[in-house]
């Protein structure tokens, strides 16, 4: 399949999908990469660690090329494209609202463990998991990915071993409850990221905790150069013609209103949709540390 | 005015009408006498009583509708999906100025009166066949154009808001473009398809694509006169999009060869001219084109930031998935937000026009701007002082002309044109280091 | 370096024959219905009080409203350069130039080097040229070079509020009616006619020093209306009508690759 994503990625003439099809290319790659390394047991929490801190160098790079999950969203938006279905376009204050969610969500799957941990000792093996300071991946939930909170509570029931669950919010959701409040959460989860994203593009993503390292870090005197990958804008060139506002999967609006220079904003997950639409030469590019290594063009010369 | 009289008229200002086109060629054609041969094929169309009336009749005879459109608002994809013909219907003709005086006070912009006139003697074989015609009443002028021509033609309203970055105003935009849709469809009966409207949206990216092509030979160097170049991008506005497109793409074939051979229609040294303002329509409101490309010393328009130019092309249709919503949005944004007309405002005065023209100046290595409005015309006049402030901030020269429907003013005209392109000339080649 | 200028004003020709910048003769002709017939004559007066032929001179530019109609003329510049070059050429501080011909006004900016850098020129309008001095002294029924003595008289200006000739000839008409005093209908012409000359300036810009030239410029009473409006001293040439000429002349000089600058 890599392959074949490979040769669609070199030949394919429409101008304006050829990035898109190089980033599901790496995406998938990522997938499988990431597949084999955690197949060496590897520490949850040194993995959230890598990734909040490659965030702030990199910004949200990961989510838009790497994550396994972001690989899932784009797939189901793809077969909801093939059907023929329009997408639906959250309402700005709704978008930006669910910004701010990250922060809450992320204390809240964070610090409940942490204060439970040292509050409860009676439920110190249990928490400890949760909060995985120690406990691993498992490369075969991985590539379950969203299905995971569906099958992984009964796993043993069903007859699969040795699984545990990889996803985070996943992980702290499901060990909490019991009951019937398995089965809820189980529900919330799955149609709050998957079934959601079908009409959505990328919803868990705009309330996804990863990339708030740069928010965060951004308000620190010394660190406003954060993140040293970005886009930025030729303002003469841009005609505010709104194209890239329109295609963005995260409904980015910082691309469209901010005039010129380096766009500011610690949603965009730098897929490239806009700079890949924008009809303008030269107008939009994403630099790494000052050298653009891709820029808006004539995308008409297909 | 009885029936003959009117047919008199008409018959007198078309024969002027023709003579004035040919003369027009025959002067660019002296500018420029290795005009490429396809030149030949745009020739035959600027003669607006030729060719195409006679196609668009045929077509019209077989059960096609003819749209026709004021403005560059009207959203041509959307009549092209539904197999009808769009056509520009904005006289470019002056003698019917005269007419039109009789029914509106003669401050009004010389355009509208015009166009007034024009439907008086019936002179315009596009507005005659028009079946309904989209105005957009984006100034004061078109607003009540709309109106005095509903007496005699249907037509269909198509509000633009005054400001385009807020979000309501793009709510309200698309809404507009819905209604013109389903009117669209009712009166071609054609019901316009996700399939039928991808078509022709493809078919109208090529040929921006084809412009874009045209606008980027122009940047390198002086192949083509401003005027051949203005001629082209204007003809689109009454020719059939494909075939258009076809010869234009030839057209830049010949040009590119051109470039890589070095054969300039003129001298690399001549001043680069931009024209920014109100449109100027085929085909006797094209007298400061050739006053410039024939001034002593001989200026080049290199490029322009005009609605019957530059921009009726520039801006392509950027659809993210080909679905019917996608669609429409995309069109609808491409109308509205990409437009940089000064109807528009914005807490920052029309940026987005000047940043418009700023590319342009660096991109195409423009010397000097015109900036030329017809009379009466509040909105490209009262943008002229924001305009001039930046440019002057880039010493940029720019030089203010405003002019009517008439003849008369050209030999007025003429000396502000020759000593603007002397001041140019001897700018040019000063930074050159050669001797002006 | 012998060199002539010719001004096919829209009123009279005007020629300058220059050697080595300095002006060896000039002359001036009525234009008339034969502006060309005009201009050879201008040019032979010109050249009997140079004591000169024609083959003596090198370089020959015309400017003008009728520059193309110049008899021999080698090439043709516009007004506003030709005066942006005499300006500067006889008052090298020059930086405004304000040239009120018969039928229009212009306003100059130039550099030190005589080299135009933005113009504007008034539209539409006669009242801010020669021909309304004339039209006015008609209607006030004196000769046109009693004008400007006339109105050195007045202390005050009656309101004239004619936006245009025609209707300011009615104004006056009535103001003699009134009998109010010659003077002061006489002054109040000349500020009319400064005030729009002043808008059409500032609309360019005032940047000191400021030339006024072309024929209107030995007007004693436009001079004073006009330094009252623009609030600014002007320089004026001795020969201010002949400025485009001299202008010309000192162009085809350096086109000719003459020694001036």
């Amino acid at each position: 399949m890599l392959a074949g994503l490979l040769i669609i990625t070199i030949w394919i003439r429409d101008e304006t999908r050829k990035i898109s099809y190089l980033r599901t290319f790496v995406q998938v790659a990522s997938l499988i990469g990431i597949f084999y390394l955690f197949s060496l047991t590897l520490w949850l929490s040194v993995v959230l660690i890598v990734i909040f801190a490659a965030t702030i160098f990199l910004g949200r790079f990961f989510c838009g090329w790497i994550c396994p999950f972001g690989l899932y969203m784009d797939f189901i938006s793809q077969v909801r494209k093939t059907l023929r279905i329009g997408y639906w376009a959250l309402p700005e204050w709704l978008n930006k609202n669910l910004h701010r969610l990250r922060y809450i969500i992320f204390v809240v799957i964070l610090l409940p463990p942490i204060l439970l941990f040292f509050l409860d000792p009676l439920y110190q093996q249990k928490w400890a998991s949760a909060l995985f300071l120690i406990g691993s991946f498992t490369p075969l939930t991985i590539l379950l990915g969203p299905l995971e909170p569906l099958i992984v509570p009964w796993g043993e029931t069903l007859g699969f071993s040795g699984l545990s669950l990889s996803y985070p919010y996943v992980r702290q959701v499901i060990v909490y409850s019991s009951g019937i409040f398995v089965s809820i959460n189980v529900f919330l989860l799955i149609a709050l990221t998957v079934a959601s994203s079908f009409l959505v593009r990328r919803f868990w993503c705009r309330f996804c905790p990863t990339g708030i390292s740069i928010g965060i870090v951004n308000h620190l005197p010394h660190f406003k150069w954060a993140p040293i990958m970005h886009l930025n804008k030729v303002e003469e060139k841009c005609t505010k013609c709104g194209i890239c506002k329109r295609v963005c999967p995260l409904q980015v609006t910082e691309v469209y209103d901010q005039k010129g220079g380096d766009i500011a904003t610690s949603m965009c997950m730098l897929c490239l949709r806009c700079a890949e639409m924008c009809p303008y030469e030269g107008c939009l590019k994403a630099n790494f540390n000052g050298k653009t290594f891709f820029k808006s063009r004539n995308w008409l010369k297909k | 005015m009885t029936q003959k009289e009117i047919e008199n008229l008409r018959n007198t200002i078309k024969t002027a009408s023709l003579k004035v086109i040919s003369e027009n060629i025959a002067r660019m054609k002296k500018t420029s006498p290795n005009r490429p041969e396809i030149m030949q094929y745009f020739d035959e169309m600027a003669n607006l009583f030729g060719q195409r009336e006679k196609e668009i009749k045929e077509l019209q005879d077989q059960g096609k509708k003819v749209i026709g459109y004021l403005c560059m608002f009207a959203p041509v994809e959307l009549i092209l999906a539904a197999d009808a013909i769009p056509v520009r219907v904005g006289s470019g003709w002056y003698d019917p100025a005269k007419q039109g005086d009789k029914i509106v006070p003669v401050e009004v912009c010389p355009i509208v009166r015009s166009t007034i006139g024009t439907k008086m003697i019936g002179l315009s074989p596009f507005l005659e066949m028009s079946d309904v015609i989209i105005n957009p009443p984006t100034c004061d002028g078109m607003t009540k154009l709309g109106e005095i021509l509903s007496d005699q033609k249907s037509i269909w309203t198509l509000s633009a808001p005054r400001i385009k970055d807020d979000p309501q105003s793009l709510i309200f935009w698309k809404e507009e473009i819905k209604a013109m849709k389903k009117k669209i469809e009712g009166l071609t009966g054609v019901k316009i398809t996700a399939k039928r409207l991808r078509a022709a949206i493809e078919l109208r990216q090529k040929a921006s694509l084809a412009f874009r092509r045209l606008q980027d030979v122009r940047k390198i160097s002086p192949v083509i006169m401003g005027r051949d170049a203005m001629l082209v991008s204007q003809t689109i506005t009454w020719d059939d999009t494909q075939r258009w497109t076809e010869k234009t793409m030839m057209l830049c074939d010949e040009l590119e060869r051109r470039v890589k051979q070095e054969e300039w229609a003129c001298s690399p040294s001549n001043p680069r001219v931009m024209i920014t303002g109100t449109p100027m329509f085929w085909p006797d409101n094209w007298k400061i084109p050739h006053l410039v490309e024939e001034a002593k010393p001989q200026g080049l328009i290199a490029a322009d930031e005009l609605c019957s130019g530059d921009r009726i092309l520039y801006d392509p249709v950027g659809v993210d998935e080909w679905t019917g919503s996608d669609m429409l949005s995309a069109v609808a944004e491409k109308y509205l937000m990409a437009s940089t007309c000064p109807c528009f405002t914005s807490a920052d005065g029309n940026e987005d026009r000047i940043n418009w023209l700023l590319d342009r100046i660096k991109e195409f290595k423009i010397d000097g701007v015109i900036y030329y409005t017809v009379r009466g015309c509040m909105l490209y006049a009262m943008e002229y002082a924001r305009v001039k402030r930046i440019l002057d901030k880039m010493n940029v020269p720019i030089y203010y002309l405003d002019t009517e429907y008439t003849r008369e003013d050209v030999g007025q005209i003429k000396t502000r044109i020759e000593a603007f392109m002397e001041m140019l000339d001897t700018r040019v080649q000063l930074s050159r280091g050669t001797q002006p | 370096m012998i060199t002539a200028g010719i001004d096919m004003g829209t009123q009279s020709v005007k020629v300058v024959i220059l050697k080595d910048n300095k002006v060896l003769a000039q002359s001036s002709v009525f234009s008339g219905f034969d502006p060309a017939a005009a201009a050879t004559e201008a040019f032979n007066k010109a050249l009997e009080k140079a004591e000169l032929t024609k083959s003596d001179l090198q370089y020959f530019i015309a400017t003008g409203a009728g520059a193309d109609m110049a008899p021999f003329h080698n090439s043709t510049i516009s007004m506003m350069g030709a005066d942006a070059k005499a300006a500067t050429f006889l008052f090298p501080t020059a930086r405004t130039i304000v040239d009120v011909g018969a039928e229009e006004a212009r306003a100059v900016k130039c550099d030190e080097n005589g080299v135009m850098q933005s113009f504007v020129v008034n539209e539409r309008c006669a009242a801010g040229a020669g021909t309304f001095i004339e039209t006015m002294a008609r209607a006030l029924e004196v000769e046109v070079e009693e004008m400007g003595p006339l109105a050195l008289k007045a202390e005050t200006a009656s309101p004239i509020n004619a936006t245009c000739v025609i209707f300011g000839e009615s104004d006056v008409v009535t103001l003699i009616h009134r009998q109010e005093s010659k003077p002061e209908i006489a002054r109040a012409i000349y500020d009319a006619m400064a005030e729009r000359i002043t808008s059409m300036v500032q609309r360019l810009g005032v940047t000191p020093d400021v030339v006024l030239i072309g024929g209107v410029a030995k007007d004693v009473g436009l001079v004073a209306s006009l330094k009252r409006k623009l609030g600014i001293e002007l320089l004026i040439p001795e020969n201010p009508e002949f400025a485009g000429a001299l202008g010309a002349a000192l162009i085809a000089a350096r086109k000719a690759g003459g020694a001036s600058k």
